[in-house]
């Protein structure tokens, strides 16, 4: 299994002092190159789950491994050398200080730490890695090779988050975690970033874990579909099952999980 | 005459350090870092009492840029370990610091007469030693401006650069928060204090007292030289704010040539900065773009 996720527990206190356990023994297993994609109503526990993974919060109990790497007790930051990370927020993926080649070059090493004397070494980026930028965005069919240079804040909603998908496919990672990429952005954008997540996934072949709110989304991407409720699975359907899924199902499902 | 403009040269390249440090951790780290009002006393405090007890001025210079890097390591470690505010960490720092620069030096004021720097072999300038020191302390601030250049040209400056301008994003990009701010933060006050020692050696004496208000100093030189160059890069940003560090001394010389007595000059100090900052929100033209981050 590529990504291996047992007995999980997590929870969190409520206004008013009452404690929430969210996830409760939690289980989940995805194996290598899996595209799976996470729906459910808001406080199901969706983004809890992508941020438990990638460290920005705690578990309180269980294990966590990927490729067989117990990850529970690393930081985030350590976490993120194996683990791309495209968030909601456009404005939370990239700097808009630097350019678009020193945003993906930092993207790129982060395999290894940038604080040993071996980041020392050589001006970065420097001509070459912005013609091997320039080339990948082309071959992606990106239409901002020719903005390499331009700081990332002068950039739109949907470039940005283009460039935050580009750099979290960078530095080989062996899970790609996406967080509603695409809730902030218009049709127009949304259909141009999940054609390009369809097509970095399928060529990397890296286990993806997205969450989305869009049944569009759910039905027409990735190879296995989960829905969550209160912390625990309601529905997983891969396959053939999949396929079978129509709006109707999902809308209904969705709202059995609201009264319920 | 010329003797006046001369001296405020030289001073505002000795204290282009303090400027440079501030830029780092301010505009780069985006910390409000008041450790530098400690750190620069340190520096000069600590070069010296080295000096005084017969050190080479060189070897006390790199004593006193380890001891600022090692007063913003507990800058930085009391703010990411404790979870302190950047603030209230500096001022931490800073107040202590006044104790031990105190402790080290013995007394309030050490005289610096008859210091020997070595500065006899460069070519007289025909105005004494002021010449002397305009191209001595001109080499070691463009050596300083290409030192931070290539630092954060590199990938190393790349994960500092990204820290400021983004946290969340460099945390998901495998930056550690606490190392780069720490690394940071001290080699901002390791340049702070090689200010300070440089501040002491040229102005012949070093005080407990010469930290104060070094940050809005600093502040001072980094918005002016904004301001005035609209730099577009980091290494033109470096040499604006030393610009900007000489222009600073230019307009206080200015300010005792028009009369104003040296009690007022900490109010002429912070007047200036209020009016560099009001020209910068106002957005005049020529004057627009002080709070552009780079």
């Amino acid at each position: 299994m590529s990504l291996q996720i047992e007995g999980l527990c997590w929870g969190h206190s409520q206004p008013g002092g009452s404690w929430r356990q969210l996830f409760k023994d939690f289980k989940l297993e995805c194996p290598p190159a899996q595209f799976l994609v996470l729906i459910g109503s808001n406080g199901s526990g969706k983004s809890t789950l992508l941020n438990l993974i990638a460290g920005s919060l705690t578990l309180q109990a269980g294990s966590l491994r990927l490729n067989s790497r117990p990850l529970q007790h690393l930081k985030d930051y350590r976490r993120a050398r194996w683990i791309g990370r495209v968030m909601q927020n456009p404005l939370d993926g990239t700097a808009p200080g630097l350019t678009i080649a020193e945003n993906l070059r930092l993207a790129e090493s982060r395999r290894r730490s940038p604080f040993r004397w071996q980041g020392l070494l050589g001006i970065r980026p420097n001509k070459l890695d912005v013609l091997r930028f320039q080339e990948l965005l082309e071959s992606l069919e990106v239409p901002l090779a020719d903005r390499i240079n331009t700081p990332v804040g002068q950039l739109s909603g949907g470039q940005r988050q283009t460039i935050s998908l580009v750099m979290a496919t960078l530095a080989e990672p062996e899970l790609l975690l996406l967080d509603e990429h695409t809730a902030a952005l218009d049709p127009k954008a949304e259909a141009r970033v999940m054609q390009l997540t369809e097509r970095l996934v399928r060529q990397l072949r890296t286990t993806t874990l997205m969450v989305t709110h869009s049944l569009e989304q759910a039905l027409n991407h990735g190879d296995r579909l989960l829905m969550l409720h209160e912390g625990s699975v309601r529905g997983d359907w891969s396959g053939a099952e999949k396929a079978d899924l129509s709006h109707t199902n999902l809308r209904e499902l969705y709202g059995s999980a609201k009264v319920s | 005459m010329f003797s006046i403009w001369l001296g405020a040269y030289n001073q505002g390249l000795a204290y282009a350090g303090l400027a440079l440090g501030v830029y780092l951790t301010l505009r780069v780290l985006n910390f409000a870092d008041i450790t530098v009002d400690g750190s620069f006393a340190l520096g000069g405090g600590m070069a010296a009492v080295l000096i005084t007890n017969g050190l080479n001025p060189a070897l006390a210079l790199l004593a006193a840029v380890l001891s600022g890097a090692l007063a913003g390591c507990v800058t930085a470690l009391i703010h990411t370990r404790l979870g302190v505010n950047d603030l209230f960490a500096g001022i931490l720092t800073s107040t202590g610091l006044y104790s031990i620069t105190l402790r080290l030096m013995g007394r309030s004021n050490i005289p610096l007469i008859n210091l020997d720097l070595g500065l006899d072999p460069l070519p007289d300038m025909g105005s004494g030693g002021d010449g002397d020191w305009a191209i001595a302390l001109s080499l070691v601030v463009i050596g300083l401006v290409g030192l931070l250049a290539l630092l954060l040209a590199t990938d190393l400056g790349l994960a500092l650069r990204a820290l400021g301008n983004n946290p969340t994003m460099a945390r998901a990009n495998a930056v550690s928060g606490a190392a780069g701010l720490t690394l940071g933060i001290a080699i901002a006050n390791g340049f702070v204090a090689l200010a300070g020692a440089l501040v002491a050696y040229y102005q012949g004496f070093a005080d407990v007292t010469m930290g104060f208000g070094s940050l809005i100093l600093g502040l001072g030189a980094v918005i002016v030289g904004e301001s005035v160059c609209r730099p577009r890069s980091i290494p033109m940003a470096l040499f604006a704010v030393v610009i900007g560090s000489i222009l600073f001394r230019f307009m206080i010389a200015l300010a005792l040539q028009v009369g104003l007595e040296p009690v007022d000059l900490k109010l002429v100090t912070a007047l200036l900065l209020l009016a560099a900052l009001a020209l910068g929100r106002l957005r005049l033209p020529g004057l627009a773009n002080a709070g552009k981050r780079l």
